[in-house]
C-alpha cells in the first residue's frame, strides 16, 4: 500500500510537470501563431493541428489529477443527506465502481489507439497520430487505479476505525 | 434495469464521466459495436480550432480570481455607484457578472468576491436574507458575457459560432442585471457614503490594466482582428504580462506552474465527459432516440412556443441537478435535432439553454450556489432555499422574455452581420 502511494505522488509529479511544460508551449505556439499571421501573413501549417492534440494531453493529465483531489464532477444527493459512516461507504463504493468502469474504459482506448495504429494515418511531418493518443489509454489506466487505490484506502480506514 | 442501475450510480455520486461511459459501453455492447469507438468522436470535436481556446480561457480565469482582481472590480464599481439609492447591490452585481464572464465556471464568483461583498451589504443595513440572496444568485449572473467558458463550450457541442454567441448574449445578459438591480434599487436604504471624485479616479486608475479586458476581446473579434482562439491566445498573455509585471499580483514561476495545473484539472474533468459523452449522445442520435422523443411530443405540442415552454421546465431540472458543462455536453446533442424540427434558431437555442442553466445553479433543492454558499457563509443550506426565493423569481421573469422574444438574442447578431 506505502508503496503504492509512492508510486501515485511521483507520477502527480511528473504530470504536473508535464502540463506547466506542454501549456507553457501551447500559449508561446498559439501567440506565435497569432502574430505570424496578424503582422506576416503566414504560419505555421501543422502549429494548429498540433495544439489541439496538445489540449488533450493538458486536459486527459489533468482529468488524471483530478481523481486525487476528487475534483470529478459528479451529482451527489445521498451523500449530502447521509450519516458520516454511510457517506464514506457510499464514497468508498462511488470510487470502486468508478475504477472498475474506468478499466474497461482504458480498454476501449487502447483498442481506439490500436486501430489508428493499423490505418497508418499520419498527423503532420510523418508523425504518426497514434502516438498523440497514447494519453488516452494512458490517462485511463492511472484513473482507474487510483480510484481502486482510494477506495481501498477508504475501507482500510474504516476497519481500522471498527478495530478501535 | 440496467438504466435504473445506472442512474442509481450517479446519484451516489459515481463521477459523470464513469456514469455516461458505462452507458456507452453497455449500449454499445448490445448493438454490437466496437467499445473503441466511443472515443471517435471526442476526435472529430478535436477538429474544431475553438477547442484551443478552452484550456486557455479557463488559465486567464484562474490567473484572474487568484491575483487581486476581486478586490480592484468591487473597489471600482462601488466607488462609481456610492451614494446613489441602491448603489451598493448594483454595483455588486455589476462586480459579479463581470467576474463571472472573465472566469468562466460561476462556483468561483462566491468564493472569490463573496467573502468581499457580503460584509459590504450589510455594513449598508440589507436584510441578512437579502444580501444572501442577492450574493449566491449573482454567483452565476454573467455567464451570458463573453468570454464565458459554457458559451465556447456550447458552440463547439452544437457547432454554432462562438463569435456569434459571443454578441447574441450582451443583451439578455444585461437584461438579467438590470431586472435584479431594479428590485434591489426598491429595497435600497439610506446610504453611509457619498460619492466621490478622488476616490473613483484612483479605483478606476487602479484597474486600469483590467477592465479594458472584455472590450479588447469583442473589438478584437468583430473588428476583424483575429479569431476566437486567437482571442483566446492573446487575453492569456495580456493577463500574465498584467498580473505579473504590472501589478505584481502573481509570481511567474512560484505561482503560475500551480494554477497551471490547478485550472486543466478543471478542463480535465470537463474534456474526460466529453470523451466518454460524444460518441454516446451521437450513438443515441443514430438510433432516433430524439426523433422518437419528438414523435411523442408532436401528439401534444404542435407549436414552438410550448416547445420552449417544456424545454425551459425540463433545463431548470437539468440544471440544478447538473453542473452547467456536463449539461451541455449531454442535454445539447439530444436537443438539437427536436428544436431543429421546431425551427428554434440555434443561437438562441443556446442562450435559452445557458440561461436556464444559470438559474439552475442557484435553484433548491440542490442548485450547486446554494451549497458552495452555505459553506463560504457558514449558513444551513435552508436559509438560503429561502433567501434566493425572491431572486429566482425575477430570474424566471427574464428568463420567459428572452425565451419568448428571439430578438432580444439575435438582435445584435443580426445588426453585426449586416
Amino acid at each position: 500500500m506505502h508503496i503504492l502511494k509512492q508510486i501515485d505522488r511521483f507520477l502527480e509529479k511528473i504530470e504536473g510537470h508535464l502540463i506547466v511544460l506542454i501549456l507553457s508551449l501551447m500559449i508561446l505556439l498559439s501567440f506565435g501563431q497569432m502574430v505570424l499571421r496578424n503582422f506576416f501573413d503566414m504560419g505555421i501549417v501543422w502549429g494548429d493541428t498540433l495544439l489541439r492534440q496538445w489540449v488533450l494531453w493538458v486536459g486527459f493529465l489533468g482529468a488524471s489529477i483530478a481523481v486525487r483531489h476528487d475534483k470529478h464532477i459528479s451529482i451527489e444527493v445521498f451523500s449530502g443527506l447521509a450519516s458520516l459512516f454511510c457517506k464514506r461507504i457510499i464514497k468508498a463504493f462511488a470510487r470502486f465502481s468508478a475504477g472498475i468502469i474506468s478499466g474497461f474504459l482504458a480498454w476501449a482506448a487502447w483498442s481506439f489507439m490500436l486501430f489508428e495504429k493499423d490505418s497508418q494515418s499520419i498527423l503532420f511531418l510523418d508523425i504518426p497520430v497514434w502516438i498523440f493518443q497514447t494519453v488516452l489509454p494512458y490517462s485511463f489506466v492511472v484513473i482507474s487505479l487510483r480510484f481502486l487505490l482510494s477506495s481501498a484506502t477508504f475501507f482500510a480506514n474504516d476497519s481500522e476505525q471498527a478495530l478501535k | 434495469m440496467t438504466a435504473l442501475g445506472i442512474i442509481l450510480l450517479a446519484l451516489l455520486g459515481v463521477p459523470l464521466f464513469a456514469v455516461i461511459g458505462l452507458s456507452a459501453l453497455a449500449s454499445f455492447y448490445n448493438a454490437e459495436i466496437d467499445s473503441a469507438a466511443i472515443f471517435i468522436e471526442l476526435y472529430r470535436v478535436a477538429s474544431n480550432p475553438t477547442l484551443i481556446a478552452i484550456p486557455l480561457f479557463t488559465f486567464s480565469g484562474f490567473i484572474l480570481a487568484h491575483g487581486r482582481t476581486p478586490e480592484r472590480l468591487t473597489r471600482v464599481s462601488q466607488s462609481f455607484l456610492r451614494g446613489i439609492p441602491g448603489g451598493v447591490p448594483v454595483s455588486i452585481l455589476i462586480a459579479c457578472a463581470f467576474f463571472t464572464a472573465l472566469t468562466g465556471a460561476s462556483g468561483v464568483t462566491i468564493i472569490a468576491l463573496g467573502g468581499l461583498l457580503y460584509p459590504l451589504l450589510l455594513k449598508e443595513k440589507y436584510g441578512e436574507n437579502f444580501s444572501l440572496g442577492m450574493i449566491t444568485s449573482s454567483g452565476s449572473l454573467g455567464l451570458l458575457f463573453p468570454p464565458s467558458l459554457p458559451l465556447i463550450l456550447y458552440g463547439l457541442i452544437a457547432q454554432v459560432s462562438v463569435d456569434k454567441l459571443f454578441i447574441a448574449g450582451i443583451i439578455p445578459g444585461m437584461i438579467m442585471i438590470l431586472i435584479v438591480s431594479a428590485f434591489a434599487i426598491t429595497r435600497r436604504t439610506q446610504s453611509s457614503e457619498s460619492f466621490s471624485w478622488p476616490e473613483a479616479r484612483s479605483a478606476l486608475l487602479d484597474a486600469i490594466w483590467e477592465l479594458p479586458l472584455p472590450f479588447l476581446i469583442l473589438v478584437g473579434i468583430y473588428g476583424g482582428f483575429f479569431t476566437v482562439t486567437e482571442a483566446a491566445s492573446v487575453t492569456v498573455v495580456y493577463v500574465i504580462l498584467v498580473e505579473t509585471f504590472i501589478y505584481k499580483d502573481l509570481d511567474i514561476f512560484k505561482d503560475l506552474p500551480g494554477l497551471m495545473k490547478d485550472s486543466m484539472v478543471l478542463v480535465g474533468s470537463i474534456l474526460i465527459i466529453l470523451g466518454t459523452a460524444m460518441g454516446f449522445t451521437n450513438y443515441l442520435v443514430d438510433e432516433q432516440v430524439p426523433m422518437t422523443i419528438l414523435a411523442t411530443m408532436k401528439e401534444y405540442i404542435h407549436d414552438p412556443l410550448t416547445f420552449l415552454m417544456v424545454l425551459n421546465v425540463f433545463l431548470l431540472i437539468v440544471g440544478c441537478m447538473m453542473d452547467i458543462f456536463s449539461a451541455i455536453i449531454v442535454v445539447v446533442p439530444l436537443i438539437i435535432p427536436i428544436a431543429q424540427s421546431f425551427d428554434v434558431n440555434m443561437v438562441h437555442l443556446g442562450i435559452i439553454f445557458l440561461t436556464n442553466l444559470e438559474i439552475g445553479y442557484s435553484t433548491p433543492p440542490v442548485g450547486i450556489n446554494l451549497f458552495i454558499a452555505a459553506t463560504r457563509f457558514n449558513k444551513p443550506v435552508l436559509k438560503l432555499y429561502l433567501a434566493v426565493l425572491p431572486f429566482l423569481g425575477l430570474r424566471l421573469i427574464g428568463l420567459i422574455l428572452i425565451t419568448y422574444v428571439p430578438a432580444i438574442s439575435l438582435f445584435l447578431v443580426d445588426w453585426v452581420s449586416r
